[in-house]
């Protein structure tokens, strides 16, 4: 039975940068109206199942009961069986339970800080990541509908592999030797102790960063890295960078809004497999935007670029795809969902 | 002295304290620019500035709210409440908040405001624009009501209660806007809490405020032409109550009969009875009479209208009444 | 953001008075020495602390009927407050306010309020004061999840937004309006993002830990005293006790609980003083002792305080 996993973080997009930057205003409700255009888009292709992330606000539970009459799916929808913690963590909860579940694609709501906890637990399923939060490289602004289309045909086994579903990259943060952490796009050392309000938006405090892409279209620190010598997310090297006012002045766009001259003292292109280590310490390490590894003075600590990041959706091949299968099927006198 | 009417009286006891407190500032709907729904605040926009003469969003909570918090920390706001009724949304902040602080406080706090807003009927505004509320604020701890039926009145009232350190409500009567009087100009305040003999007289007393004081004056002139002698006392200020005033009127005449335009039940005229039942029930020789609306919102006809409001011919009624 | 080990044991201390406050006002209500209602805010220091850190005594807030914290936070003497408790004469409003009444107006502390909602529009009008003299001074206004359902929320907000008044409006989301979860009481599961409706920026925030509710407060508050308008700033916290004192929250689930309590906001600050080697288990220890020995102090001033006397009733109604 073709089950899709469904993962709306509630609280993607509400952090401070609304309040330093331009930060985008996606409240919950639009998360809920999402929701229910992907079920719908899920449905009309012929998943049978729906397995998603509950949460104190009931995203999809409201999406349900918002369809309109006539728009009854015939899906099940499920609740994944995990203990809500109200954080970040419950993101991974619901990865891996989808995950143990067998479920044949996982859609996410949220930002590149939501998609790195599925990222974590997801495991091989692949990754639909719909943008709903502030600084985003890795999740794309795509119409749920569509979405909840390409997550169905994917998850129903009719498009798997490339271009359909790519492998993507990945850094893999050590502390004392040990895995400790992961980042999608980029992990940045800052001169600071604490994680705090989490965001990054001061950029005289940046020390460091390795990144897995970085386009001149991206917003982040990505951009800064598209702004010297872009990183393709398909190539197979990464790149290091160190931050300094001594360095060259790179204007990119790190928020919403905030636009900026980041010194870069230095920067070369990684390979995967490289470790880079990280020099200047105390420091926290901000994964995909967020501070979240705390390193201290006497901690070892590196940043490893591997390719063994989740593997993502490409919406448009895997529907290309699908046309491309139906008409062969037409051709046989099938018949698929009322097509 | 110069002649103007009581809205130009209530404007220029504004606009004289604004000329000497610079933290004296007027919010409220539709104050600036407009003027003021009965044009109480026309040209303090253009002459003290968007700073000073601000226009609200239509908030009474906010208003009252904001100017709470305002007279709090040290300005001294005038707010308008465009009608007395709506005075029904922004409630707990009078209740609650303005008038309370203080005393919550252990007084160590003031607030400085007024609420200016317009009351009566007698404009067809029917129910819900018309009331005259006063027992109400008269009810609450902490809050001071005054209620001008003259010119002269509206501006010496309007600068002392700018001045007072404490919430005070300012209300004013839409009948009465327009009525020319003769006004003191400058720095001359009507104390609060002093009552004002409108008309001596020695066989009645009669108790009347805001536009029932010119009705009262009327009634007092008919009474005079059949022999009776009525005198006619306006308190001005409802709270603090000019007690002794009226309790030395009534030990002249024996007699006393309080009129308002709000509703009998819970009437402030039931409070004034109250207390000189208590304080001089010795002094009377009749009955105290209420002349006041009937238990009845206020009606949009003007045929309803009419009867609703307490007229001449009722008070002259009952007046007669402690002399059969 | 830079922050000292100075401050973060500022903060520590700030936050430990405060507990060490409501334990023992716990404790004494339970033995009758205080009257009427008691409600405590323990769980929910960081917010008060990490807010108030970022004020001066020029600056004003509004606070709740759960407002001790905040009171400590923005310096309240904590003799005044406990004889205040007690209804003492010479507490904080001789005796005629209680818990629920506190103030200092000359600390910019505008007053705990009895009624839900009630801080927001008078915050509007403190900062309104700020910004009228031209000052570069701001409001805080403290207020909880139940709260921004009511009107004043609205309206509030709407004049502050249109005014753009130097105010910053802090949401102490505990996740309970008395016993109602707030999953029952509203269809958005972030308060903050009602702020977008008034024009304004709104964040929500970890407000168990004080280093993130401290950063975003600091940018909200510097905001606000550029001139930029108010902003909203949602805590999202957790009360370990029932709504008052005597309320055994049965609404709550033993699961629930235990998940908030890992939580706490001072064991956290704790683990990372220690982590960092900010201080050892014996200088947090004696900061937890000082503030024990500051409160017992407190409650001896209290309970040594004479009553007011009856014919007191009559005053503060007015000011002369």
């Amino acid at each position: 039975m073709a089950t899709v996993g469904i993962i709306a973080n509630p609280a993607s997009g509400k952090d401070i940068r609304r309040l330093v930057s331009y930060g985008t205003v996606f409240d919950n409700q639009e998360k809920v109206n999402i929701v229910r255009r992907i079920i719908l888009g899920l449905s009309a292709v012929g998943v049978a199942r729906v397995l998603y992330m509950p949460d104190y606000y009931g995203i999809v539970p409201q999406a349900l009961d918002g369809l309109r009459r006539e728009d009854k799916v015939s899906l099940r929808v499920e609740r994944a069986d995990i203990e809500l913690t109200a954080d970040q963590q419950d993101s991974l909860n619901a990865a891996i339970f989808m995950r143990e579940s067998g479920v044949g694609c996982i859609v996410t709501l949220g930002g590149d800080g939501t998609n790195r906890m599925v990222a974590k637990g997801c495991g091989n399923i692949p990754l639909l990541p719909v943008s709903t939060g502030t600084n985003n490289v890795f999740p794309g602004m795509i119409e749920g509908t569509v979405a909840g289309m390409a997550a169905g045909v994917v998850a129903l086994g009719i498009a798997d592999g490339p271009p359909a579903v790519m492998p993507t990259k990945k850094l893999v943060i050590y502390k004392k030797g040990q895995p400790v952490d992961i980042a999608l796009i980029d992990a940045v050392t800052l001169r600071d102790r604490f994680v705090g309000a989490r965001a990054i938006w001061e950029t005289e405090r940046l020390l460091q960063a390795v990144v897995t892409r970085g386009e001149p279209h991206n917003i982040g620190i990505a951009s800064v890295v598209g702004n010297i010598e872009p990183v393709t997310p398909d190539s197979d090297e990464g790149m290091s960078l160190e931050f300094g006012t001594e360095g060259r002045l790179v204007l990119s766009p790190i928020a919403p809004g905030l636009i900026v001259k980041v010194g870069v003292k230095g920067y070369k292109k990684i390979r995967i497999g490289d470790e880079v280590r990280i020099i200047r310490k105390p420091c926290i390490i901000a994964l995909d935007g967020e501070r979240e590894v705390e390193v201290k003075e006497d901690e070892e600590a590196c940043i490893k670029l591997t390719f063994d990041g989740p593997r993502v959706v490409d919406v448009k091949s895997v529907l290309s795809e699908r046309v491309k299968k139906w008409a062969g099927e037409r051709s046989k006198g099938w018949r698929i969902n009322g097509f | 002295m110069k002649t103007m009417t009581y809205v130009e009286a209530l404007r220029d006891g504004m606009r004289f304290e604004m000329n000497k407190d610079p933290n004296v500032y007027l919010a409220g709907e539709d104050v600036g620019i407009f003027g003021g729904c009965f044009g109480q605040t026309a040209g303090l926009y253009q002459e003290f500035g968007p700073e000073r003469v601000i226009d609200t969003p239509i908030t009474e909570t906010a208003i009252i709210g904001h100017a709470v918090g305002a007279a709090a920390s040290g300005l001294r706001p005038i707010v308008e409440i465009m009608f007395i009724d709506f005075t029904g949304v922004c409630m707990d902040e009078i209740l609650n908040q303005a008038t309370k602080m203080r005393y919550m406080f252990g007084g160590k706090a003031k607030v400085p405001m007024v609420i200016r807003t317009p009351c009566g009927a007698g404009v067809g505004a029917a129910a819900q624009h018309s009331q005259s509320l006063e027992a109400f604020f008269t009810h609450i701890p902490g809050m001071k009501v005054v209620m001008p039926s003259v010119a002269a009145d509206a501006r010496g009232l309007m600068i002392a209660a700018i001045r007072d350190d404490n919430p005070v409500m300012y209300i004013e009567h839409k009948g009465l806007l327009g009525v020319e009087g003769e006004v003191p100009e400058g720095d001359v305040i009507v104390p609060l809490g002093k009552a004002d003999i409108k008309k001596e007289g020695s066989d009645v007393t009669i108790v009347a405020w805001s536009a029932m004081v010119g009705k009262a004056m009327s009634a007092a002139a008919s009474l005079e032409k059949e022999g009776i002698s009525a005198e006619v006392l306006d308190p001005r200020t409802l709270k603090p109550l000019d007690i002794d005033s009226i309790l030395s009127s009534v030990a002249k005449t024996g007699k006393l009969v309080i009129v308002h335009e709000a509703n009998k039940t819970g009437g402030f005229g039931g409070e004034i009875a109250a207390l000189v039942a208590d304080e001089g029930f010795d002094y009377l020789n009749a009955p105290i009479k209420r002349v006041t609306a009937p238990d009845s919102p206020v009606p949009f006809s003007p045929v309803l209208e009419k009867a609703y409001v307490p007229g001449e011919e009722k008070i002259i009624a009952a007046v007669k009444e402690l002399f059969a | 953001m830079e922050v000292t080990k100075e401050t973060l044991l500022g903060f520590y201390e700030t936050m430990v008075t405060i507990r060490t406050f409501e334990e023992k006002a716990m404790e004494l209500f339970a033995a009758g020495y205080i009257p009427g209602f008691v409600h405590l805010y323990i769980g929910e220091e960081a917010v008060a602390t990490g807010v108030c850190a970022n004020l001066t005594e020029r600056d004003f807030i509004t606070s709740t009927h759960r407002g001790h914290g905040h009171l400590i936070a923005k310096g309240g003497k904590i003799d005044l407050m406990m004889a205040e408790l007690m209804g003492k004469v010479t507490g904080y409003c001789k005796g005629k306010g209680g818990s629920m009444h506190i103030a200092d107006v000359d600390l910019g502390i505008l007053g705990a309020n009895g009624i839900v909602g009630a801080g927001q529009p008078i915050a509007a009008g403190a900062a309104f004061a700020c910004k009228y003299k031209k000052e570069d001074n701001v409001c805080v206004c403290f207020f909880g999840d139940g709260a921004s359902n009511r009107g004043t929320f609205h309206e509030a907000l709407n004049l502050a937004s249109v005014f753009n008044l130097p105010v910053i409006y802090v949401c102490e989301n505990n996740l309970y309006g008395i016993s109602n979860c707030q999953r029952d009481h509203m269809n958005v599961s972030d308060i903050s993002d009602r702020a977008a409706s008034y024009g304004i920026p709104g964040v929500s925030v970890d407000g168990n830990d004080v280093m993130a509710v401290y950063e975003a407060a600091a940018e909200a508050v510097k905001r606000a005293r550029k001139g930029e308008g108010p902003s909203m700033i949602e805590c999202k916290t957790w009360r370990h006790r029932g709504h008052f004192e005597g309320d055994p929250g049965i609404y709550k689930s033993a699961k629930e609980q235990e998940a908030w309590i890992k939580k706490d906001p001072i064991i956290k600050l704790e683990k990372k003083l220690l982590e960092y080697e900010y201080a050892s288990e014996d200088e947090l220890n004696a900061i937890k002792d000082t503030a024990k020995e500051r409160i017992e102090a407190a409650v001896e001033f209290a309970k040594n305080s004479p009553d007011p006397e009856p014919e007191d009733v009559l005053r503060d109604v007015y000011a002369d």
